[in-house]
């Protein structure tokens, strides 16, 4: 007899997904993973779309990653123009994206995964069970906020951030308040990764194939994208390595790289461009046993390690930024022309890519995103499945309670991954 | 009180803008019982009796319809928490001028099955509405605002008064007027304290049409400033799809 067992809604995580694990006997048969949020159409909205416009309309995709959505678009426009920006508008947005790993790695540790770890329904039991552990939480949250609301003009879907420059310069003050309140989290950073290093106790995963940008002069960002078995392609060629398929139970497409599952993220990050801060690096070489060489649940602590080397690495932007000054810099005059541009950064959750083609009059003639969340997608899909085989003869309920929990691991966003391009 | 949030056809951003009231969150989930919080919550519960269902998001498919009836039966109170959930927001920019099958054949291509997808509308398009959050996202002191007049049995205040207003007082260089930028201060909802341009940047719009918009007047301003007809619809229906371009009260 073969049954099925079903988790809908997946929860404490960004969108809307359910699983679902088909059994015969005790066997476990395959698994879907369904991603089904409402489809919507980013790319086919974009056309016909001014190319300032497609910024602002697209870092509207997802509000946890609204920031690194709409630096890497920013990215991609310019790109197709051939626009340089000032030294302290490169800075400033590589503030901003430091700034989202603080406040998305800190949302997605302290409120969507401690409650597994202290067995809650979720951050409102948390705040009666752990309040201060909440509170610590939520206090490296609010630095990262703080620069994104300071140099972003806004949290969410930011505004201060834009074509060729910046609409306002940080000034002095603002810049010290937000070294203090970096210097006042820092301690707390620099000790999340005791909390997120306890061992899962599931079986041992499939070994993940990695992707992740090779650093450029801006980190964070990046023009050439690379597996860990050291096979690499730069990113205007991407449409040619990365390959998707529409899957009948979902609304994101399965990618492939390189005829890969690859797998995006912070523990790619980790095994791939470790340039990281002093004490980041400490950290990350204290734990290298538990993340080098090792599956996605190790995900959490390399997430853990990221939001220290994040906190500092923001510190010596701003530092930089102080000693730089405000400097206006008039933003550049851009002249459309027909062509083609893209652009890559390393979201919370992994690599986004976004391209865009224009008309000569600076008209959008075509928008295409890959997210990380759907470069996960096959990769999340065959975990869970060698995680459900694993567990078979288990109750059904600590069964999925793990397969939740390794779902947590990969962090996915949804909405994020929904956004399906032409075929 | 009981409370459920969710989200339809949306980013998530309104509901992530209350995670993000870091500093009043432990007294706010002091004040709700989260029974429904997909985002935030396991073990959630939809068939009990809510005192208010706060929802963000446009309706887009039939799912989206079918959990918006059941909250909408389920609680006394609903809140249209955002821009897409009180006008229908980005997803329904180009409601009036392509259809949704061109939209899903450009997207999913011609020999796939397509997901079950219509025009995004907003929720009193559906349901009746009690109360109403505006923004892309809202506001954090509005979202204070809302779940304690929540607690307190009543509905948020409503705001009046376009972002001019408040840009005014901030005393922020007009960009409307003093450099000719396309900007939709004069028509759109205040509240933000006229966020974008005070960092020099023009209003995009978001919290949607103020009321008694004076919007002939805005496009005729728009028009003698050189704007194209073209332009000027396509970003005042960046937020909500449809305008009446002739409105003059």
């Amino acid at each position: 007899m073969g049954s099925v067992v079903e988790i809908a809604p997946l929860t404490r995580l960004e969108g809307h997904g359910r699983l679902r694990v088909y059994r015969e006997g005790g066997r476990v048969e395959r698994i879907e993973l369904q991603f089904v949020d409402s489809p919507r159409l980013f790319e086919a909205l974009l056309v016909g779309k001014g190319f300032a416009e497609v910024p602002e309309i697209v870092c509207r995709i997802c509000a946890l990653c609204s920031t690194v959505h709409k630096v890497t678009a920013l990215l991609a426009v310019e790109d197709t123009f051939g626009v340089e920006v000032s030294e302290v508008t490169a800075l400033t947005r590589e503030l901003v994206l430091q700034a989202g790993m603080i406040q998305d790695h800190a949302l997605h540790l302290y409120c969507l995964v401690l409650p597994d770890l202290l067995g809650v329904r979720g951050v409102a039991e948390l705040a009666r069970v752990a309040p201060e552990l909440l509170k610590t939480g939520l206090a490296i949250k609010k630095a990262g906020n703080m620069i994104l609301e300071t140099a972003g003009g806004r949290l969410i879907h930011p505004v201060n951030i834009c074509l060729g420059g910046l609409g306002r310069c940080l000034n002095k003050k603002e810049l010290t308040r937000l070294r203090d309140e970096l210097h006042k989290v820092l301690p707390a950073a620099q000790e999340a990764h005791r909390l997120f290093s306890t061992p899962f106790p599931f079986p041992e995963l499939p070994k993940p194939d990695f992707l992740a940008l090779q650093p450029s002069e801006r980190p964070l960002a990046g023009r050439l994208c690379q597996m860990a078995d050291g096979s690499s392609f730069p990113l205007p060629e991407y449409r040619q390595h990365i390959k998707e398929t529409v899957l009948d139970y979902s609304n994101a497409k399965l990618s492939r790289v390189l005829g890969k599952e690859a797998t995006v993220g912070a523990q790619a990050r980790l095994h791939l461009a470790p340039d990281l801060e002093p004490f980041a690096a400490q950290l990350f070489s204290a734990h290298r046993h538990e993340l080098i060489g090792k599956d996605m649940r190790g995900n959490n602590l390399a997430q853990a390690i990221e939001m220290c080397h994040a906190t500092e690495r923001a510190l010596s932007l701003v530092d930089r930024l102080i000693e730089l000054g405000p400097q206006r810099a008039e933003a550049p005059q851009i002249h459309p022309r027909a062509g083609t541009g893209c652009g890559a950064c390393e979201a919370p959750r992994g690599t986004l890519i976004h391209s865009y083609s224009f008309d000569p009059q600076g008209i959008c003639t075509r928008a295409d995103v890959i997210t990380p969340t759907a470069l996960n997608q096959g990769a999340l899909a065959r975990d869970l499945f060698a995680l459900a085989r694993g567990m078979e003869g288990e109750e059904t309920n600590r069964m999925t309670t793990a397969l939740e929990r390794l779902i947590r691991c990969y962090d996915p966003c949804i909405s994020c991954s929904v956004h399906i391009l032409s075929l | 009180m009981k409370v459920a949030i969710t989200g339809l056809t949306a980013c998530s951003g309104c509901q992530l803008t209350l995670l993000n009231c870091e500093d009043e969150l432990p007294e706010l989930l002091a004040l709700c019982e989260l029974v429904y919080f997909p985002l935030a919550e396991s073990g959630n519960v939809l068939d009990v009796q809510f005192d208010a269902a706060i929802v963000e998001g446009a309706v887009s498919t039939p799912k989206d319809l079918e959990l918006l009836f059941k909250l909408r039966n389920a609680s006394s109170v609903l809140v249209a928490y955002g821009t897409c959930a009180l006008f229908g927001g980005v997803a329904a920019m180009n409601n009036t001028t392509s259809a949704r099958t061109d939209l899903l054949h450009t997207v999913f291509g011609d020999a796939q099955k397509m997901p079950d997808s219509f025009a995004p509308a907003p929720l009193h398009n559906y349901v009746s509405v009690d109360a109403a959050v505006t923004g892309c996202p809202p506001e954090k002191q509005e979202i204070l605002e809302m779940v304690a007049a929540l607690a307190a049995g009543t509905t948020p205040p409503t705001r009046s008064y376009p972002v001019c207003t408040e840009c005014r007082s901030r005393e922020n260089l007009c960009l409307l007027l003093e450099k000719k930028e396309l900007c939709l201060g004069p028509v759109v909802q205040g509240g933000c304290n006229a966020r974008c341009p005070a960092t020099g940047i023009v209003c995009e719009g978001c919290r949607g049409p103020v009321r008694e918009a004076n919007v002939a007047q805005e496009l005729e301003l728009l028009l003698e400033r050189g704007f194209g007809r073209d332009e000027i619809e396509r970003r005042m229906s960046r937020f909500k799809p449809e305008w009446n371009y002739g409105q003059r009260r």
